[in-house]
């Protein structure tokens, strides 16, 4: 519990940085007015514009009015939709979140069982095969699978759906879609990770118990041959919430990584903000959450 | 002989490694009675381990028996199926290891991994298992045994490993008790507690006990006999003290005469030139010639049969004489 204390404490001036990062950021790429005002908009116009929206401030004053609101949980107004801009990032957040969990639940589906099975059955006929499908199931593009699987199971087939977001059925080729790329990843992982674990010592120990190759395997190995997988896992959560834009667009899925590219183009600066936050928060709750379960995994460790 | 346990009977095992099949282990033969402590003694290379190994059916999987027997109890261990095979490891045969720090899962409890070999082989339930192994804590003199139960491997010191190892082979009763360097990782006075250890179970069960060392001062604290082995092969079979008395060969020698002894003073300590050659390139004859005192030209042509100079005394060397 001390330990939650002290972690959340210390996220707080990472938080910090990245609200001004993403703060200079917004403000150097482009002014914002000139796109929400037409061309021949005269320049007494853009001023007052701009003194409207109180981009004329010098900068220092208008980070510490951001972050006065923002300690109130304000993060401004969206130019585009003029509504808050919090609840249009919390309003994606749903659809987000399903998306990233499924697509998880995909990875870990595949890759568990064929990690532990290729890394028991190293160099046959199989492993080749898997560790070869996980290079491929790597390199391949999101955009393409997305494609591609809409193509043989939405047109032709005709078993899902071929876009938006709604029933279970929907749910299913984008989560596929990303779920691959990471299931190949993770499968490399678990396999190099049991391939070590397999020669450790106390596998033998376990051998010469009697034990079951099944409980030897399933037990004694992957428990401790997850530890490194579960990093891996809370990274690639983090991603999935921080923008899985390429597969939200083939399958307009209506989540946040849609929503900040749109922003960003538009230079929607508060709905930026907005979204960069809540996003880098789930980053930090995700490594969080992954250093409780190593403790849970691995009893050596122990946070003081 | 009745009440032989185990039979090893011409045992051959070999490694396929990336340059074909590497013999380590070529044709190696001895028993063990019933209630008898057993040495085999050799330095790191010998094939003791894998021999050890091979007897438990825990090879690693590039290795492989490819000729020989094993008897055990009347059963040739050889034809048994995987699941008979394993049925028989940990229960009728169990085995500690050279290292406790890392022979222990880290990441489950004493108390779990000493219950698992009781559930499997006992049929015995988790409430059952755990006041056995309480008693197996005990039995090997840990302290506190039930709240061992509930530490992590990591929390122990070494010596308190080796302990929970011992407490955990010895959890079924098993008739054959293989330790392979039981000491070698451990501080001096750890090593002497483990070895009364051992030494009490041979005096107050009817376990043989296989014990693979390189220490002499550990055969002769617990063995009855001793088997030397060099390069894969044993070339001196004898009984403790014989052994020790009068040593036939020139390796068993060498051996023996590289025990300080307190009470002579010398400048050098005596070692054996040379090292255990390599088993993808062993020497043509005897394979000891090219570190033996006595060798000449016929020992690099003439491979030596293991020759028996008495009842229990063999040797595997034609130098030397009676």
């Amino acid at each position: 519990m001390k330990y939650l204390v002290q972690s959340m404490i210390k996220t707080i001036p990472v938080l910090l940085l990245i609200t001004l990062i993403v703060f200079l950021l917004i403000r150097v790429t482009g002014d914002p007015v000139s796109l929400m005002l037409p061309e021949t908009a005269t320049e007494e116009e853009r001023d007052s514009l701009r003194e409207s929206m109180g981009l004329n401030e010098p900068l220092p004053i208008q980070y510490f009015s951001y972050l006065g609101d923002l300690v109130t949980g304000d993060f401004g107004d969206s130019f585009r939709y003029n509504t808050d801009a919090l609840s249009l990032v919390l309003e994606r957040l749903p659809a987000t979140f399903e998306l990233a969990i499924a697509s998880m639940i995909v990875a870990i589906i595949i890759s568990v069982p064929l990690g532990i099975l290729s890394a028991v059955k190293r160099n046959s006929f199989f492993d080749l095969f898997i560790t070869g499908g996980a290079v491929l199931g790597k390199a391949m593009p999101n955009f393409w699978l997305g494609i591609m699987l809409i193509l043989f199971l939405s047109v032709t087939f005709q078993i899902f759906p071929v876009s938006g977001r709604g029933t279970l059925g929907h749910l299913v080729l984008p989560a596929i879609t990303l779920g691959t790329g990471i299931a190949a990843e993770m499968t490399r992982l678990i396999r190099s990770s049991m391939l070590e674990i397999l020669e450790q010592d106390f596998i033998r120990t376990a051998r010469s118990k009697g034990l079951r190759e099944s409980i030897i395997v399933n037990k004694h190995a992957f428990r401790n041959a997850l530890i490194p997988v579960v990093t891996i896992m809370a990274l690639q959560t983090a991603t999935l919430v921080g923008g899985t834009l390429i597969t939200e667009t083939v399958f307009a899925w209506p989540g946040l990584g849609q929503l900040l590219v749109q922003s960003v183009n538009l230079r929607d600066m508060a709905v930026v903000q907005a979204a960069t936050f809540i996003i880098a928060i789930f980053v930090i709750l995700s490594n969080l959450l992954a250093d409780l379960i190593y403790r849970f995994l691995d009893p050596r460790i122990k946070y003081e | 002989m009745s009440n032989e346990l185990l039979k090893v009977d011409d045992l051959k095992v070999r490694f396929k490694t990336d340059e074909g099949y590497v013999s380590t282990v070529n044709g190696v033969s001895f028993s063990v009675e019933q209630g008898e402590t057993l040495a085999i003694v050799g330095e790191s290379g010998s094939g003791k381990s894998v021999t050890s190994l091979a007897l438990m059916g825990i090879l690693p999987a590039n290795g492989e028996i490819y000729e020989g027997a094993i008897t055990f109890e009347d059963k040739d261990l050889r034809s048994l199926s995987k699941k008979e095979y394993r049925k028989m490891r940990g229960d009728d045969i169990a085995m500690i290891f050279q290292e406790p720090m890392t022979a222990l899962n880290p990441v489950f409890t004493i108390g779990y991994q000493l219950r698992e070999t009781l559930i499997v082989h006992n049929n015995m339930n988790k409430e059952q298992a755990h006041k056995k192994g309480i008693e197996m804590l005990e039995t090997v003199g840990i302290p506190d045994s039930d709240r061992v139960m509930g530490r992590f491997p990591h929390q122990l010191s070494g010596g308190m490993r080796q302990r929970v190892m011992i407490a955990m082979a010895l959890s079924c009763n098993p008739k054959l008790l293989i330790a392979d360097e039981p000491t070698t990782a451990l501080d001096v006075t750890i090593q002497a507690q483990i070895l009364t250890l051992l030494r009490n179970l041979k005096k107050n069960s009817n376990t043989s006990i296989i014990i693979i060392t390189h220490d002499l001062g550990v055969v002769a604290e617990l063995a009855d006999r001793v088997v030397v082995m060099y390069a894969g092969e044993v070339v001196e079979v004898a009984p403790i003290q014989e052994l020790f008395d009068n040593p036939r060969h020139p390796y068993t020698r060498g051996l023996i005469s590289s025990i300080p002894k307190i009470h002579d003073v010398v400048d050098e300590l005596y070692s054996i030139e040379g090292t255990v050659p390599n088993p993808s390139n062993m020497p043509t004859g005897c394979k000891f010639h090219p570190r033996c005192p006595l060798a000449d030209i016929e020992c690099t042509k003439v491979h030596p049969e293991l020759e028996y100079i008495s009842e229990k005394h063999a040797k595997r060397c034609i130098k030397v004489k009676g």
